[in-house]
């Protein structure tokens, strides 16, 4: 048994030559930080504090992120299904560290085997960061978990993390175009409602008065008095005097029900507008956006327990190339290996030349909030609209191509790195302009990186650099 | 041809005296009632139009710019499949302030969906389902319970109506604030279904469009068909809506009278009905109606004979002309009958044929005649060559059906065994005698 190392001033644990990030609540979160370490260990203690870093960690579209392993230190947490779902393991002290070490290891020599390709679509890329999450855990099975902190009722936590609580709903049509692919298969669980204006199914059903929607109502018995054909709701019949039941028309005592009375049926009255009425409207409200859906109105959507396929596993392996919803290619742009290949004769063109050349990059840093809230359609608009931009700044000889759906790489060749670092600027100003007057609800945030090109060093590894720029 | 101047003889040599002698019924009741004082009260009647004029504008003036909201009450069982017709029919009416109420007395056909669905479309203002039957009366006064319009409106659901009807039958209310109630000019829209419809729908535009017409000018107008009848709802309030039937229609209007309201009938606001198509049938329908002549006229309602505090002339007139020309004659006709067979019974052949001659004649007379008094005359004609069965449809079919419910009736109390009314409430009604 080796000896545990502990920094505190870092957040750093140290035990048989493997480190661990630890994050707890009274320590500044650098979630970066832990793609040099072998896994991240969280304070357990909050459950708030748990699910935040758990789901910052992966949301997060970096693969040395999403995908590092999370220990929970102190078991409460991790009674959350959310949080149990989306780690690891427990341990209740850092001397436990040992016992998991083992089974970390083990996820991390899978992460390893698997092949990263970028797809551009949100949901490509989800699907692509789940196949590599399954089988870096060696797990199959994906099934529905009941949560009430869920907007849908039923979460797969590792894709709700990509979505704001009201565009949860999301997942279900992610989830159907990975089955489409044949990557899993289904089997129906449950089926639950959702809202017709916001998709929640956080409903509250209320039989309601189909005048005015009200459920502030009451029930009488209608009452028919056999004698004189008198009929009307039971408080006709009833006095401050005594329990009896009198006739309004003829004066008479109601005795004996089936024998001179009887109730035909029930009436309800709205104390809102006033009306009477024998048959509620059923409505269920959404507690999420108060919306009144009638409820043949609401949307029903089938829960599926998943099984990856044979296919899944291999697409996990070998890199999940795209789907239907994938975006094609954008006018504009190069493939992403052609970018690699240009950049790779560029860097031996300098060389020679001992000229300058730069790479830019362009990231949309909180692009899978942005992408869930405005839908896949919306998102290739985006991009559009993106390249368009960049394109007008640039020269023609200059390549732009898609790293991922939220970074956007840019080569400009045979000009000074402060004149690339300007051009870059004002391509930022431009394209936040632009995200600033399309969506008013939210911010895009954008973040720029510029690499003069290196001629001691390969293409591949510039770009990766750039990229780790990036890394939330 | 000895037989025929036989005949020829018996008439030639008969005589004014003789023949006041041998058709004493017929000159007396028959000539002298229903068509000399018909069309006295038919002129009277036209005049006092032509005067009232003014005032009939007025209150059509008044009628519109108040606009009271009028509750169209239909209560009715297993009527599901006549309710769409009968809707579409009061959304093409002139007057708009409306509302309607359908009540389902316990049905056991697809009515509560239908209904529920005419409501949910915004076709009808409340649909009320009663899950236990309680009969025409509990439903009629279900929906009097849950209506809001100053004026209500009785209607049959197998009824369809003319477009301004509802106005028509409503502006009474306006003419004289004394009335209480006013019945609607049912007519029968499948007389050419069958012989039996055509001969209800001649007897329709006698006693109805145009007897009413009559009895209501005389201030004797007694029922108020079931089928389209509008009333003061403070009226029906008062009197607290429908008692136990059959014959539930002719009692509210008796109450109304009781209670000093005018009963009036609306000759133009004319509403369809379909008539029973086969004369079982018919018999069925008439045996009911008949029935409630002894139930409501002679035994409920007998203190209109009494002069106390309530007593009211026209009421006493009115239901006295009603027994008279109903009950009294019924048995008087089968006086004349014996009086005939008794007296001249080597004539009776000859007396039966003069009879249907005078009334055939007669009913003809009436008919071209009355034509000038009533709406709806280009199908008359249709009619013409049906008149001679009239004869046999008044004077043998209706009377021998009366007779039989009076007998059944006064003797047997079979109104209350009708299965038009449940056992439950019609047991109650005959221990209290109502």
């Amino acid at each position: 048994m080796g000896s545990i190392k502990i920094n505190n001033e870092k957040g750093i644990v140290e035990l048989s030559g493997m480190s661990y990030l630890y994050v707890s609540p009274n320590r500044p979160l650098n979630i970066d930080r832990g793609t040099n370490h072998a896994a991240v260990i969280i304070d357990g203690k909050t459950l708030e504090f748990t699910r935040m870093v758990v789901k910052r960690i992966r949301s997060s579209f970096h693969s040395d992120i999403y995908l590092k392993p999370i220990i929970i230190l102190n078991g409460n947490a991790h009674r959350d299904p959310f949080v149990r779902e989306l780690s690891d393991g427990v341990i209740y002290s850092f001397n436990q560290i040992e016992l998991i070490q083992s089974q970390i290891h083990l996820i991390n020599e899978r992460i390893k085997e698997i092949t990263f390709i970028n797809s551009l679509s949100l949901e490509a890329q989800i699907i692509t960061k789940l196949l590599a999450f399954l089988y870096s855990r060696e797990k199959r099975d994906l099934d529905p978990i009941p949560s009430v902190i869920s907007n849908t009722n039923y979460t797969f936590p590792f894709l709700a993390v990509h979505y704001d609580f009201k565009e949860e709903h999301n997942i279900f049509d992610v989830l159907e175009i990975a089955r489409q692919e044949g990557l899993f298969i289904s089997d129906f669980h449950d089926r639950v409602y959702l809202c017709s204006n916001c998709k929640s199914s956080h409903l509250s059903v209320r039989e309601v008065c189909p005048k005015c929607n009200s459920s502030n109502n009451e029930t009488f018995d209608i009452v028919h008095h056999f004698p004189c054909a008198y009929v009307g709701p039971i408080t006709d019949f009833t006095n401050e005097l005594d329990d009896h039941l009198n006739c309004p028309k003829c004066s008479k005592r109601l005795r004996h029900i089936g024998v001179d009375y009887d109730k035909p049926s029930v009436l309800h009255h709205c104390k809102n507008c006033l009306t009477s009425f024998q048959d509620y409207f059923v409505n269920a409200r959404c507690m999420s956006c108060s919306h009144d859906n009638p409820v043949e109105t609401l949307s029903p959507a089938d829960i599926f327990r998943y099984k990856l396929t044979k296919k899944g596993e291999y697409a996990a392996i070998n890199g999940f190339v795209s789907t239907p919803k994938d975006i094609e290619e954008i006018i504009g742009t190069v493939k992403y290996d052609t970018f690699k290949t240009m950049c790779k004769y560029e860097i031996e063109r300098i060389r020679q030349t001992e000229g300058n050349s730069n790479i830019v990059g362009v990231n949309i840093v909180n692009s899978g909030t942005v992408f869930s809230k405005i839908g896949s359609s919306a998102q290739k608009e985006l991009l559009r609209d993106l390249v368009a931009s960049i394109r007008a700044s640039l020269r023609s000889s200059d390549m732009i191509t898609f790293h991922s759906s939220s970074i956007i790489l840019i080569s400009m060749n045979e000009i000074p790195e402060r004149i690339a670092d300007r051009i870059a600027k004002d391509i930022m100003k431009i394209l936040q302009q632009l995200l600033d007057n399309n969506f008013k609800d939210f911010e895009v945030e954008l973040k720029s990186s510029v690499r003069k090109l290196n001629y001691h060093l390969s293409a591949e590894l510039q770009i990766d650099q750039m990229l780790n720029d990036f890394v939330v | 041809m000895s037989a025929l101047d036989d005949f020829i003889s018996f008439l030639t040599t008969m005589g004014f005296e003789r023949f006041i002698r041998i058709f004493w019924f017929f000159v007396f009741f028959e000539l002298l009632r229903y068509l000399i004082v018909d069309i006295v009260a038919l002129l009277s009647n036209q005049l006092k139009l032509l005067l009232t004029r003014r005032k009939r504008t007025e209150a059509l003036y008044r009628l519109r710019l108040e606009q009271p909201l009028v509750s169209l009450i239909i209560p009715g069982k297993n009527e599901g499949k006549h309710l769409y017709k009968l809707v579409m029919s009061l959304r093409e009416q002139t007057y708009k302030n409306i509302e309607i109420i359908v009540v389902d007395d316990g049905s056991t056909d697809d009515t509560p969906i239908i209904g529920k669905d005419l409501q949910k479309n915004g076709f009808i203002d409340k649909f009320i389902r009663n899950n236990i039957r309680g009969g025409k009366a509990s439903a009629a006064n279900t929906a009097l319970r849950f209506t809001k319009g100053s004026i209500i409106v009785h209607l049959d659901a197998d009824c369809s109506f003319d477009h301004d009807a509802i106005e028509q039958i409503i502006l009474p209310f306006y003419i004289d604030d004394r009335v209480g109630a006013v019945g609607g000019n049912v007519m029968i829209r499948n007389y050419k279904e069958s012989l039996a419809t055509t001969l209800q729908a001649i007897e329709y535009f006698d006693t109805i469009s145009i007897g009413r017409v009559v009895s209501s000018h005389l201030g004797i107008y007694r029922i108020i068909s079931g089928a389209f009848g509008a009333f003061k709802t403070e009226a029906l309030q008062k009197i607290q809506g429908w008692d136990i039937g059959p014959g539930l229609d002719g009692d509210i209007s008796v109450k109304m009278r009781k209670l000093g309201y005018k009963v009036k009938f609306a000759q133009e606001a004319v509403c369809l009905t379909s008539g029973p198509n086969t004369f079982k049938k018919l018999a069925k329908q008439r045996l009911r109606w008949d029935k409630s002549l002894i139930r409501f006229r002679i035994r409920k309602h007998r203190d209109v004979f009494i002069p106390n505090q309530g007593f009211s002339l026209s009421n006493f007139f009115s239901f006295s002309e009603n027994i008279i020309y109903n009950l009294v004659l019924n048995v008087k006709w089968y006086i004349y009958f014996f009086d005939m067979i008794n007296n001249y019974p080597s004539q009776l052949g000859y007396i039966i044929l003069t009879n249907f001659f005078l009334y055939t004649t007669t009913n003809f007379i009436k008919f071209v005649l009355f034509s000038l008094f009533r709406p709806r005359r280009e199908s008359l004609v249709y009619f013409i060559p049906y008149m001679p069965l009239m004869v046999i449809y008044f004077g043998y079919f209706l009377r021998i059906v009366r007779t039989i419910a009076y007998i059944q009736e006064l003797f047997f109390k079979m109104s209350y065994k009708d299965p038009w009314n449940p056992q439950k409430t019609s047991a109650h009604a005959k221990e209290l005698g109502l």
